[in-house]
């Protein structure tokens, strides 16, 4: 049979069928009139004979037969007719349905661009990156034996930050940026978009003044020149040459220091043999036949064997997939939104599925009619799925609207967690898998009541026996929907209501420090002539008189790395006393190295002894201050004041440190997780940060604390600065509640969403919950006269009505809760500070539940009760 | 065939199935419009069938949906265009099958009529 009748042919055959009836006709009446009739009297009688013209010129189409797929526009066309009758159920219908399919638009949308193909690497199924403990740098002699012993990989790289001050063309500006080895980005396979990448020959000094620059960069600080290639420019102090542009939204690396905008080649001849320093992040590509887990045993075996040849060099690398180390830390939170999203739809759909059951009752008598003319059970089925098909189709356009509305929204309100993400948008993989899932959703939704609805008794329909539409059956699916739909929100809300509490609890952490009031801001001597020996002493106390000096500013410190959004370096120490660790196996301290005036800044507690004074400078003897965890973990009971450790780093000047106070506990880097040992050093006493003209080193974070707002210090602070070297680069002016802000970003913002799912959800539900139960009191009308009538009292019928409810309710909850206990373990490592069995949060998520289904139960029942008995009787 | 004696005033309502078995058998003299059909029927019948054109057109077109006839538009004697229909192979296989159908059933019919005619009448 023919798939679809195109209507150019069909419109012929109208014709054709016209033109045959009206030759039968003219041919009748020349022989009536060849049997002596008069024209008139023939032209009547062949009439006659012929009968109902139209009638059998309908009877003939209806041999032509159709395509299915035209019975299909049949079909459809027959829905949108039914639907726009009915304005206002097409209407919640569709708002229920553009809701459920929106959010999942939206989050398909993250999840796509995010989970699916975050990286615009070639081929990164295939890249992986090594580090120890899967998060700790590799030290220089390390992986340059790994690359050199290693047969599973077509090629190893390895980068390290670099930051470059720009002092030429304008502003001066400390750029993020990164020193790698030449293989890197061949390994990654890309392609600039102007100009080359690295020589091999171009990882040696006095060769590696040459960079490539990112997209962004060349707009803003090259205007976008096409002549830049070969152009010299001038960092930290030394000529540099442009020889290449990357692409635009180009990102390396991904997982750390995803800001860089500025690329140089690694010289590693000079630490080659270094097995200490590790700041080497490396990368590789596995070669095509070699499996991750062939690759993993063969790394395990050379650092194995390196590991006994240099004991403590070596431990715990780990091999991840790059895609892995870069989505791995918010694939769960993005699952846990995908499930968080497939429950708002569903109980769209049970909404919806409810919606068309009631509905499907009232048009009894239309499919008990349609039945009686022939129209087989079949075909109902497929006319009524084809309504729900139309429908769900016209929720997905509406959902799609929603979903590109939202997904700004969500797109401004997320945390950076992941530099792509402002590229989100919807693209055809999610504008497809949103229309199959309307598709699905139609289906799901229609089934249901398609089954239900045909399968009327003829006769008792059109009867009109009783109640139309109150079968036993579809009632009882009825209040399962409403039970599934009541259990579905209840897992939702407990799921949001943990994130809730994990968040209140996050935001009850004390950092340690007090960040209102408080403004940071870094300034760099990288290259300048202040990175000479002997100067930054000088230049850190003037700007920090000058900063004292500006109207407003309570105090100011400096420290060279900022709590949570500074660069966290861990140094292995020693204590004086006891023995001496094995390599590799020494406590490790994050180091931190502070200003005068930093802790009274900060609003961080001395709790005891003193703070770092200006006369702690290289020629005195060497102080520290710890913190409260490592002076009750080290000398537990005892006074650490005058103890001593010492940092086995390189330039253990001073080598024993001698501990002068106890600072409270502050948060390091990651907001939630528990203190560790942090070590506070004289600034002025770190040759390495007042001498090396290393730019990692030549820099400094200044602090400065006001009453109002921090923000409104920036202009004076930085004229301060300029005031006594304009070339000095300033940069991460940010106030320390922005940088707390930032922290919580993530956590935040999960919560923010699965809450927003959720409010939908209870919504839903609490409509749905409403509509069913007025819909049954309506059908119930003549029974609540009845009683009435019989003497009940209102009391009773509000009991009966608004138990009824409340009993499918609290079955419904039961479910809820058990799902909710099984399903929230998902999302336990998301949570702080609260369990996923929080017990408070199950009860006050029931409680809340139920009041919705009391208070949707008891507003129709005191309608119900208050109706006259006689009227009620009347009704129907 | 039931032959009655002398035209009928109340034409006879045909028997489900067997105006295609009349129209195919119609076709096999010659390729005819519908009218020619009807008529042809009518008088091969003396006048006891009437052909209802609400059922003539609809079998026509049926028959030509299953391939059992074909149509094409031709101009007749008096200058009208009209679709004459012909019977095609399928349409004759069709008509032996109907037709040995049809003999069948009276075959059936005649066995049952005689044999209760019988007692009734001893």
């Amino acid at each position: 049979m023919k798939l679809f009748l195109p209507f150019w042919s069909r419109r012929r055959r109208e014709r054709e069928l016209d033109e045959e009836i009206e030759a039968h006709l003219s041919m009748a009446i020349a022989d009536r009139m060849a049997r002596g009739e008069t024209a008139e009297d023939a032209a009547a009688n062949a009439r006659r004979e012929l009968g109902n013209e139209a009638l059998v010129k309908e009877t003939t189409r209806a041999q032509w037969g159709s395509g299915s797929l035209e019975r299909l526009l049949q079909d459809m066309r027959y829905g949108l007719r039914i639907l726009r009758r009915s304005p206002g159920f097409t209407a919640v219908a569709v708002v229920t349905l553009a809701l459920g399919i929106g959010a999942n638009t939206a989050i398909l949308s993250v999840v796509n661009a995010i989970l699916l193909r975050p990286l615009g690497y070639a081929d990164p199924d295939r890249l992986v990156v090594m580090l120890h403990k899967g998060r700790n740098p590799v030290a220089p002699a390390n992986f340059l034996d790994w690359r050199a012993q290693s047969r599973s990989f077509e090629s190893m790289g390895a980068a390290e930050v670099w930051s470059a001050n720009l002092t030429s063309g304008g502003t001066p500006e400390k750029l993020s940026a990164l020193r790698m080895t030449p293989e890197i980005l061949p390994t990654l396979g890309v392609q600039p978009l102007m100009g080359r990448f690295f020589l091999l020959s171009e990882d040696e000094a006095g060769r590696d003044h040459v960079v490539l620059l990112a997209h962004g960069l060349w707009k803003r600080r090259f205007g976008g020149d096409p002549n830049v290639i070969g152009k010299p420019i001038t960092l930290n102090g030394e000529p540099y040459a442009v020889i290449g542009v990357m692409p635009p939204g180009f990102i390396f690396a991904p997982f750390w220091s995803t800001g860089s905008e500025m690329w140089a080649p690694l010289d590693l001849r000079a630490r080659a043999a270094s097995r200490e320093s590790s700041s080497l992040r490396v990368f590789a590509r596995l070669k095509k036949d070699v499996q991750l887990a062939a690759a993993r045993q063969e790394m395990a075996a050379i650092t194995a064997t390196l590991e006994r040849e240099f004991p403590g060099t070596n431990r715990d690398v780990q091999v991840i997939p790059l895609q892995e180390k870069v989505v791995g830390g918010v694939r769960p939170a993005l699952l846990v939104l995908l499930g968080a999203v497939g429950l708002v739809l569903l109980i769209a759909c049970t909404n919806v599925a409810n919606m068309l059951l009631a509905r499907s009752s009232a048009r009894q008598k239309e499919i008990a009619l349609r039945a009686a003319l022939g129209a087989s059970r079949g075909r109902t089925i497929r006319q009524l799925l084809t309504e729900s098909l139309v429908l769900a189709l016209a929720g997905g356009i509406a959902g799609v609207a929603l979903g590109a509305w939202s997904l700004r929204i969500l797109v401004a309100l997320a945390p950076p967690f992941f530099p792509r993400l402002s590229d989100i948008r919807l693209d055809p993989r999610v504008l497809v898998a949103t229309f199959l899932l309307s598709l699905l959703t139609g289906v799901a939704f229609g089934l249901v009541p398609a089954l239900q609805a045909s399968s009327v008794h003829l006769q008792d329909a059109l009867k009109d026996v009783g109640a139309a539409g109150s079968g036993r059956e579809a009632r009882t699916m009825r209040w399962i929907f409403v039970a599934a739909e009541v259990a579905l929100a209840i897992v939702l809300l407990v799921g949001a209501g943990l994130m809730v509490r994990s968040f209140v609890a996050l935001r009850k952490i004390d950092p340690g420090f007090d960040p209102r009031g408080v403004v940071t801001m870094e300034v760099s001597v990288a290259g300048t002539r202040q990175a000479e020996i002997g100067r930054r002493p000088v230049l850190y106390k003037e700007i920090l008189e000058r900063f004292a000096a500006v109207p407003g500013v309570r105090a100011a410190g400096a420290i060279n790395h900022i709590p949570i959004a500074g660069d966290i370096w861990g140094w292995p120490y020693v204590i004086e006393g006891r023995p001496i660790p094995r390599p590799g196996e020494s406590p490790v301290a994050a180091y931190r190295a502070v200003m005068p005036g930093y802790f009274r800044t900060m609003r961080l507690p001395i709790l005891r002894g003193r703070d770092v004074a200006p006369t702690d400078t290289l020629g005195a003897s060497g102080v520290v201050l710890v913190n409260e965890f490592l002076a009750r973990r080290v000398w537990p009971g005892q006074d650490p004041i005058g103890k001593r450790i010492a940092l086995d780093g390189p330039d253990d000047n001073p080598s024993w440190l001698t501990v002068i106070g106890v600072v409270k506990n502050a948060v390091q880097s990651n907001w939630s997780t528990d203190p560790d040992d942090e070590v506070y050093l004289s600034l002025l006493q770190r040759r390495a940060l007042i001498e090396s003209p290393h730019p990692q080193e030549a820099y400094v974070t200044f602090v400065a604390r006001t009453d109002g707002d921090p923000a409104t210090l920036v202009p004076s602070l930085r004229a301060a600065v300029w005031g006594i070297d304009r070339t000095l680069p300033i940069s991460e002016v940010r106030t320390m509640q922005e940088i707390v802000f930032h922290a919580n970003g993530r956590a935040r913002f999960q919560t923010l969403l699965l809450a927003a799912f959720a409010a939908v959800a209870a919504l839903l539900s609490a409509v749905g919950i409403y509509g069913v139960m007025s819909y049954a009191v309506s059908k119930r009308t003549r029974e609540i006269g009845v009683r009435m009538a019989l003497g009940a009292d209102p009391g009773d019928v509000l009991r009966l009505v608004v138990g009824q409810g409340m009993a499918v309710a609290v079955a419904g909850a039961g479910a809820g809760l058990l799902a909710a206990l099984l399903l929230t373990r998902l999302i336990s490592t998301l949570l702080y500070g609260v369990k996923a069995t929080d017990p408070m949060t199950y009860a006050g998520v029931a409680a809340l539940l139920l009041a919705i289904a009391l208070l949707a139960s008891y507003l129709p029942a005191r309608r119900a009760a208050h109706i006259d008995p006689m009227r009620a009787l009347r009704a129907e | 065939m039931v032959e009655p004696r002398e035209p009928y005033k109340n034409p006879i309502e045909l028997l489900q199935g067997t105006l295609d078995l009349l129209v195919l058998q119609t076709l096999t003299w010659a390729p005819q419009h519908g009218y020619g059909i009807a008529h042809a029927i009518r008088a091969g019948s003396r006048e006891a069938l009437q052909v209802d054109t609400g059922s003539l057109y609809p079998a026509l077109h049926r028959l030509e949906r299953e391939g059992a006839v074909a149509s094409e538009w031709k101009t007749s004697e008096n200058k009208q265009r009209v679709k004459v229909y012909r019977l095609t192979a399928a349409g004759r296989k069709k008509l032996t099958q109907e037709r040995s159908r049809w003999d069948r059933l009276m075959e059936a019919m005649a066995g049952v009529l005689d044999a209760t005619k019988a007692p009734s009448e001893a």
